[in-house]
């Protein structure tokens, strides 16, 4: 058996599962596990009123950000 | 009668007793208009999402929303965003299933003036993100309290986030660690086999580094707890065992870096990142008991007020709780929580001192009166004179205690922790002296380290250190299924080292909820009436006549005239007639007399138009299990001792029904402390048994504290072990779990201790090689997992 055949199969295993590490890991750090119950009730729950209510406040948020920020003026 | 379900709650309820409206029918004036809302804002799709589900209708929320826009109570939850908008952490209490979680989103997304919106739906914490500018808090929570649901605020920024932020972080870490241990152990496999058959210089080389790739994230990122360990464990002149594990990994990785690259030796990688990652799992183990103690406290700190309203000379301010002096005049108002003691100067009322006594009758007091903070005035408007700073007060008092006792650490531990110390210089001593040994007579540098590096590593504290945690782990697992909660693991060693058993009476041995035990009546006369007057009251003897009545299915009368008289009792009127109840003193203020009374009873007297019609006698209930649990107690040759705050009459007669020889009456909260205090100077090891806050002393005195999990809060953070049935049978349960545990703990300790007799002579003598060192540590810890399991 070649060398560079020991280091690719070594080498791509250990990639592979090191990414399939990561994802895990940056699921934790974000918060994915947290609530299992809502992708159970995500099923249920989910609609395109849901997604139109989300879009809804997004652009509240915006409105507001700009209404700050044309009302805040800086001190002198 | 037909049944028929509520249109709001879906809950059933007989067809008489319900509202009808327009072929709809519901429960109660809150459920009705709650519908109607919910169907004027287009969100009817709630009762689809609900389906066949019940939710609890909506209760009568009498707190003021007035608190949420203070300053103080603004400063102390509520955070602001890099946009410059608010966020708060909020409880949702009153969430049964999905469709609550729909409807509470809903709403708060139509909610102008809130940009963000997210509920958990596993533990019902929302956040929430709003523009003040828009809308006021106040006004989030009244959208919320409108549907028939109310929130709390919860200080996210504690001890939560802390605790569950390194439960995160120690996670994390024990994935990198079992990962890097299972694909180095694949690379082990071969080398093993090329250990014995030959290989190739050069693939050798390939496998070896491929090894040093994958231990390196095992020791330096899942390892890092331990140099940290190591190094306070240093600084502060202390040898542990995070010194010991970090010794043995760090010199069996380097002495591999060292023949990877030199071609002499083996490489002992696969060591390395199994040593760390078995003695990291059980460290994990740890962190997870500790986040439940953290549990319990927030809830209690979340009770305390953070503002009182204080008044100078005709004028009311909001001063903060730390800001108020003594000789300030307070005023609270029927709902709120005292937060500073005082003694009354106008106004009279009802307080309900159960948070702090334990006993279920609320207590009526006038001017002049000593009031204590942690009561809740249920009543009208009090003025009183504070006569201590915040510091000072009782409530104050017992939350620090609280905190000081979560700080300290159980004697058993601190045992522990010196002996792992002084068992990791030994061995420590031992591979030094063994490397001098044979560098001296074989002069050969690289076998001298290999032995001193065997040495250390099945010397690994893994089956010492495992020992105690994983048999406490499926102790506590076996515990939580029966009911009771340890909040250390710890405890289930001083339980089963126990041999006194102290309980309290009041809500611990007895429900402490009174129930009817004989009816005496005069005449017949119209159960439904007195259900009906019953009904208006929350006074625990009205409570009981009322679920005594309650069972012969009477009828809700609309009675007029209603006057209820805390303390006392209630008058109205119906069809003419007037309804008096109450105790003897009310009846006699309305102008009846009569001679009926027990002693050691609580009575409840009827009155209709003037004449005596009778009364029911009601009787605190021995709770369910209490005499088995007491009689087993005393078969396994513990003293059992009851305490109570009772008169002597009602103690004896419940402790001749158990059988208990020692009790003690009239006992106030210092005494029972002082008693427990007494107890264990005599060097008696004590359990004690409580519920209240008149308990609270005593269960921090003791060794071992226990409470039902209907204990006020202040009981529960103080207390070791929490039993969350109702029944009496946990206690039972706690001490069964725990005589095994320890029993298991122990031949756990005598497996790793023969293991280490026999293993580091041979070690020292250079009879095994690290491989074999690492191989047999892990089948030694598995030896001592698998006979942990064998507790039922």
């Amino acid at each position: 058996m070649d060398n560079w055949l020991v280091v690719m199969m070594l080498s791509a295993s250990t990639l592979l599962g090191a990414l399939g590490l990561w994802a895990l890991l940056w699921g934790l750090k974000t918060g994915q596990f947290d609530d299992p119950k809502k992708f159970l009730d995500g099923a249920l729950l989910d609609s395109e009123e849901a997604l139109q209510d989300a879009i809804e406040m997004e652009n509240r948020k915006k409105e507001l950000k700009k209404k700050k920020e044309k009302s805040y003026s800086p001190p002198d | 009668m037909s049944k028929i379900r509520c249109s709001h709650c879906h809950l059933e309820y007989d067809e008489s007793i319900l509202i009808e409206d327009d072929g709809l029918y519901f429960c109660c004036k809150g459920c009705q208009g709650i519908y109607h809302l919910l169907k004027s804002e287009g969100l009817d799709d709630f009762y689809e999402k609900l389906g066949s589900n019940t939710i609890a209708p909506p209760k009568e929320i009498k707190e003021s929303l007035e608190k949420f826009d203070k300053e103080a109570f603004f400063k102390k939850y509520v955070s602001i965003t890099k946009e410059g908008f608010c966020s708060i952490s909020l409880v949702i209490d009153g969430i049964y299933c999905s469709a609550c979680i729909w409807l509470n989103e809903k709403v708060l997304h139509k909610t102008d003036g809130i940009v963000e919106v997210s509920i958990n739906h596993t533990n019902n914490k929302a956040k929430i993100v709003w523009d003040n500018d828009t809308i006021k808090l106040s006004s989030i929570i009244e959208v919320i309290r409108n549907i028939g649901y109310n929130a709390y605020p919860y200080d996210a920024s504690m001890q939560e986030v802390q605790a569950n932020a390194k439960r995160r972080d120690y996670y994390s870490r024990l994935l990198v660690g079992i990962f890097c241990t299972m694909n180095i152990m694949w690379i082990a496999i071969a080398q093993y086999g090329g250990y014995f058959t030959g290989m190739r210089d050069d693939i050798k080389d390939i496998l070896n580094f491929a090894a040093f790739i994958l231990s390196s994230p095992a020791l330096f990122y899942t390892g890092g707890v331990f140099f940290k360990g190591a190094y306070y464990g240093l600084k502060n002149r202390f040898v542990n065992m995070d010194l010991l594990v970090i010794s043995g990994a760090l010199s069996a990785y380097i002495f591999s870096i060292y023949s990877m690259f030199s071609g002499h030796g083996e490489t002992y990688f696969e060591s390395v990142a199994m040593i760390i990652t078995f003695v990291f799992a059980g460290k994990y183990l740890e962190v997870l008991t500790k986040k439940r103690v953290v549990d319990t406290l927030d809830s209690f700190s979340s009770s305390i007020p953070n503002e009182v309203l204080v008044v100078n000379e005709q004028e009311k301010i909001f001063k903060s709780i730390e800001s108020v002096e003594a000789g300030d005049i307070i005023e609270i108002k029927a709902g709120e929580r005292v937060a500073i003691d005082g003694i009354i100067v106008s106004g009279e009322g009802s307080f309900d001192n159960s948070s702090l006594s334990g006993e279920s009758e609320p207590v009526y007091l006038k001017a002049g009166d000593k009031v204590l903070s942690g009561g809740i005035l249920l009543d009208s408007v009090v003025r009183y004179e504070a006569t201590c700073a915040y510091k000072d007060s009782t409530l104050h008092k017992i939350v620090s205690l609280l905190e000081d006792a979560m700080d300290k650490k159980p004697h058993i531990q601190k045992v522990a922790d010196e002996i792992s110390g002084h068992f990791s210089s030994i061995i420590l001593l031992f591979s030094v002296l063994t490397f001098f040994g044979w560098y001296y007579y074989t002069n050969s540098f690289e076998q001298a380290l290999v032995v001193a590096i065997s040495v250390i590593v099945i010397a690994c504290p893994c089956a010492l250190g495992l020992a105690t945690p994983v048999a406490t782990l499926v102790g506590l697992s076996r515990a939580i299924k029966r009911g009771v909660l340890f909040k250390e693991a710890s405890l289930l060693e001083s339980i089963a080292k126990c041999n006194t058993v102290v309980l309290d009476k009041t809500g611990t041995l007895t429900y402490g909820k009174p129930s009817v035990v004989k009816v005496f009546l005069k005449k017949e006369i119209d159960l439904s009436l007195i259900y009906s007057l019953v009904s208006l009251s929350t006074h625990p003897i009205s409570r009981g006549v009322k679920e005594y009545l309650s069972k012969q299915k009477p009828t809700l009368y609309e009675l007029k005239g209603i006057k209820v008289i805390e303390a006392k009792g209630i008058k109205a009127y119906y069809a003419g007639k007037k309804i008096v109840l109450g105790n003897r003193a009310f009846l006699s203020d309305e102008g009846v007399s009569f001679s009926e009374d027990l002693d050691q009873m609580s009575v409840l007297h009827i009155a209709i138009d003037g004449s005596y019609c009778g009364a029911f006698y009601l009787e605190d209930s021995l709770r369910e299990g209490a005499d088995q649990t007491v009689k087993w107690l005393k078969l396994k040759g513990l003293r059992v001792i009851m305490l109570s705050g009772d008169n002597r009459a009602v103690v004896q007669k419940i402790a001749k029904r158990l059988e208990i020889e020692e009790y003690h009456d009239s006992m106030l909260p210092e005494q029972k402390a002082k008693f427990i205090k007494k107890l264990r100077s005599n060097s008696r090891r004590v359990v004690m048994v409580g519920d209240g806050i008149n308990d609270t002393l005593a269960l921090s005195n003791s060794e071992v504290a226990i409470t039902l999990g209907s204990g006020t809060d202040v009981a529960l953070s103080v207390s070791d072990v929490v039993l969350l049935e109702e029944s009496f049978d946990g206690l039972k349960d706690a001490f069964l779990v725990s005589y095994r545990t320890y029993g298991n703990i122990k031949q756990n300790l005598a497996i790793s201790l023969l293991y280490n007799v026999i293993t580091i002579p041979l070690a020292m003598a250079g009879y095994v090689i690290p491989l074999i060192a690492a191989l047999s540590m892990s089948l030694s810890s598995l030896l001592v997992v698998g006979n942990s399991m064998r507790i039922k």
